[in-house]
């Protein structure tokens, strides 16, 4: 029946336990008082009362399980019901005296009247007792069920002890037995009071008063509801039982919290430290949540200095960082900006210990700091704790007191603690800020690859005897490969092919630096070697010392098939003709180099007459240098081999197959480098 | 990542740097740092041994280019041994040995200096 009275809901428990008060109300109505010359009325009647009290406490229960967070309401309420039990208990002694015979004439009205306000002391009763078992189960790691469970059973058992008594004085002394018991349980169960300590100090203040004042009330109801006062006489018709369970919730009252206003009143001077910690605690559980949800570190470093100054009971907090050298001050609380970032400084540029652990500082060595203030608001003691990433120190937290109160090494922990939480804040913001920069820096990269694409001819030149390919392949990162035509007038078309050492954002800016002096020089009809030589004159004022391009510069008559060209440290040309491949590889210093010997001078140039089915390779080395996953390099022979063993129909083949002979060498490893390839065919048979 | 190391002793008046592994963008800063230290100290003969490098790409060639004058002005140089002939190629091509002078083996580019 427990069981099945738990599980059901609160309405339905209300619900049956009106049904089972109407059904008492009507047979009190009926049967108005107990007498020992019906034992059968006598038996019902304990019976009807006991059981509809009994479901009633599980409507009670219900309510106040659901307030089991909040003692302070449970106890308020006991309090109050614990009160008015007083008050009835008092007004109906006073108002009805001695005259117990009253009630024996007394007619439908009265005896109502009566049965309502043994309703409502029997209903503030169990209520109370209620109240004490959602106390119990409080903050209770064991389970506790079995010495509560114990306890009621004897009180039930008590309650209809007394029935027996009154029937046959002979079985005084099992009443006596099951008394004594009932109060032992009583006193083990009242000493059930962990909770007390997880209250703030002023709920236990608050809890002292309550407790005290409900003690005294309970004492002061049992012992006018004695056997022979007026009250019981009334509540003995009622119900022997039921008066005699009253007696006992009065006892365990009184008992219960007395107890918890001694307990109360010893936790008292702990209390103070008590709160702190746990103020410390709840505080450090929303830092925690902070750092995971606020991004601007700013806002955090506020809460953090703010709460340091609350839970340190500091009169000042403040954060600065360490910046490459300077004292970057973040946030302060209690404190001018000015003095705040003085005090930092002069802490932590006078302090000749590492700052890396934390550090209480006595009056007199603050004193020294604050003299050099302009405005010194004297501070008695301060904290200073790092903010420690990896070990490395990226800022402090400071703390002040102005008041007499030196820090302790409790403190000095605490305002530690919320260090570690603004260095772990730091190094968050840190890592966003990161995370932000490199999403833009690749947004730039991918607005850099694309210029180089711009830059490069969007097609090659078409020519009746010339078949021209060109192929260009940027790796991941922009580089510094380039390549274009330029048409030189009287059939002649100029072709450079260059590359700029080193990767990344700095070679696509030499490329497009490159291109604009290739673009104009080509334009003044030179020779290929005075044009390398005018292009190295302007980059060696231009480039940085390590910073070099290698680029081939040609001009082929589209008339006669002459190939003049000339070549500043770039990879070797391949030429095949009449089926033999052949490097060409005319001396030529790279561009930019400023080596102290004349660069004029090293640069020479070549010329070739083309005939038909001639084939032309340009390439920079990120062909030849792809690397496969030994680290071995695709190299200049296997180039040549592929050239040497070609027969496709057209160079666009040709070069579909030499980057399908890359790809798959290289498969698994990244390219590293661009690829450019540029090949030429003659097709004309004059 | 392919892994680099230098390692540079004194021999006699000049400064031998042994290079180790792969010479590219990303590790040629820490050949730059090894002259930076040298021409802090005010050593000028630098030679550089080429015998454990396995690669060298166009960015470790311009460290080189980057540190020679330096050297040369004060009456220093930067001289290169032990070359394998894959790596010579690439310094060829680039026309180096226009520039700087290679030697088969360390102790002649040392005695170069000392002569």
């Amino acid at each position: 029946m427990i069981s099945y009275l738990d599980n059901i809901d609160s309405a339905k428990k209300m619900i049956y336990a009106f049904y089972a008060l109407g059904v008492l109300f009507v047979f009190k109505v009926i049967y108005p008082a107990v007498s020992d010359t019906n034992i059968t009325l006598w038996v019902l009647n304990e019976l009807i009362v006991f059981t509809s009290f009994f479901v009633l406490s599980f409507s009670f229960d219900e309510y106040l399980g659901s307030k089991s967070n909040y003692p302070i309401t449970i106890i308020l309420t006991a309090g109050i019901l614990t009160g008015l039990l007083f008050v009835i208990v008092s007004v109906i002694s006073v108002i009805f005296a001695e005259d117990v015979s009253y009630f024996d004439s007394a007619g439908v009205i009265s005896n109502i009247v009566i049965t309502l306000f043994s309703f409502l002391i029997a209903a503030s009763g169990i209520f109370i007792l209620m109240a004490f078992k959602g106390l119990f189960y409080l903050r209770q790691k064991k389970d506790p069920a079995s010495f509560y469970y114990t306890m009621i059973i004897f009180f039930i058992l008590s309650g209809i002890s007394t029935s027996l008594k009154e029937i046959d004085a002979g079985m005084n002394y099992v009443h006596d037995a099951i008394f004594v018991v009932t109060i032992l349980l009583i006193l083990v169960n009242s000493v059930r009071v962990a909770w007390i300590a997880f209250l703030l100090k002023k709920q236990k203040i608050t809890l002292l008063g309550i407790s005290i004042i409900i003690c005294a009330l309970s004492g002061i109801t049992f012992s006018s509801t004695l056997s022979g006062s007026v009250f019981y006489e009334i509540l003995f018709r009622f119900s022997p039982g039921l008066t005699n369970i009253l007696n006992l919730i009065m006892i365990y009252g009184c008992i219960y919290f007395g107890v918890v206003f001694f307990t109360a009143l010893f936790h008292l001077p702990t209390a103070e430290a008590f709160d702190r910690k746990a103020q410390e605690v709840s505080s450090m559980m929303d830092l925690g949540k902070l750092i995971t949800q606020v991004f601007d570190f700013r806002e955090l470093a506020e809460t953090i200095t703010t709460t340091t100054t609350k839970v340190s009971n500091s009169d000042a907090a403040w954060l600065v960082l360490q910046n490459s050298e300077a004292l970057d001050l973040v946030s302060v609380n209690g404190i001018g900006y000015l003095e705040a970032d003085a005090l930092a400084n002069a802490v932590c540029n006078t302090e000749n210990r590492d700052l890396t652990e934390p550090v209480i500082l006595a009056p007199a060595a603050l004193r020294n700091y604050q003299s050099k203030n302009p405005n010194p608001n004297f501070y008695k003691s301060l904290s200073v704790a790092p903010l420690k990433v990896h070990g490395k120190v990226s800022g402090y937290l400071f703390a002040a007191r102005s008041r007499d109160v030196p820090y302790d090494e409790e403190d000095k922990k605490a305002i530690s603690a919320f260090a570690d939480y603004a260095a772990l804040a730091v190094e968050n913001a840190k890592l966003i800020q990161e995370s932000i920069e490199k999403e833009r820096m690749e947004k730039e990269l991918d607005v850099a690859r694309e210029i180089q694409y711009k830059i490069l001819p969007r097609e090659t030149p078409k020519c009746e005897t010339l078949d021209i390919s060109a192929l260009f392949i940027p790796a991941f990162e922009v580089g510094g490969d380039y390549y274009d035509f330029f048409c030189l007038g009287d059939k002649k078309l100029g072709f450079v092919i260059a590359d700029v050492s080193g990767k990344g954002i700095s070679a696509a800016f030499v490329m497009a630096e490159v291109k604009g002096i290739f673009e104009s020089l080509s334009q003044l009809n030179l020779r290929p070697a005075e044009i390398l030589r005018r292009v190295n004159e302007i980059l060696k004022k231009s480039l940085d010392k390590k910073t070099f391009v290698t680029a081939i510069y040609g001009i082929i008559d589209t008339n006669t098939g002459i190939l003049n060209f000339s070549r500043a440290g770039h990879t070797p040309t391949l030429i095949r003709q009449n089926g033999t491949v052949q490097k060409l590889t005319p001396p030529g210093l790279g561009l930019g180099f400023d080596g102290g010997i004349n660069f004029n001078d090293s640069i020479k140039e070549l010329e070739i007459k083309l005939n038909f089915n001639d084939i032309v390779i340009l390439y920079t080395d990120g062909i030849t240098e792809s690397q496969n996953e030994l680290n071995e390099e695709f190299g200049l022979n296997r180039l040549e081999k592929i050239l040497e063993e070609d027969n496709s129909a057209s160079i666009d083949r040709l070069s579909n197959k030499i980057m399908t002979e890359v790809t798959t060498f290289s498969s698994g490893k990244s390219q590293h480098d661009d690829i450019t390839l540029v090949i030429f065919k003659w097709i004309s048979k004059n | 990542m392919a892994d680099f190391n230098i390692n540079v002793r004194g021999v006699g008046s000049v400064d031998v740097i042994d290079l180790h592994g792969y010479l590219d963008a990303h590790t040629a800063p820490d050949l730059e740092n090894a002259f930076n230290r040298l021409i802090n100290d005010g050593k000028y003969k630098v030679v550089v041994n080429f015998d454990h490098l396995k690669y060298i790409s166009s960015a470790g060639l311009g460290v080189f280019m980057a540190y020679v004058e330096t050297m040369r002005d004060n009456k220093g140089d930067i001289k290169f041994s032990n070359m394998k002939e894959n790596v010579y190629n690439i310094f060829d091509l680039l026309g180096f040995p226009m520039l700087y002078e290679f030697f088969e083996k360390e102790h002649e580019a040392v005695n170069k200096f000392t002569d």
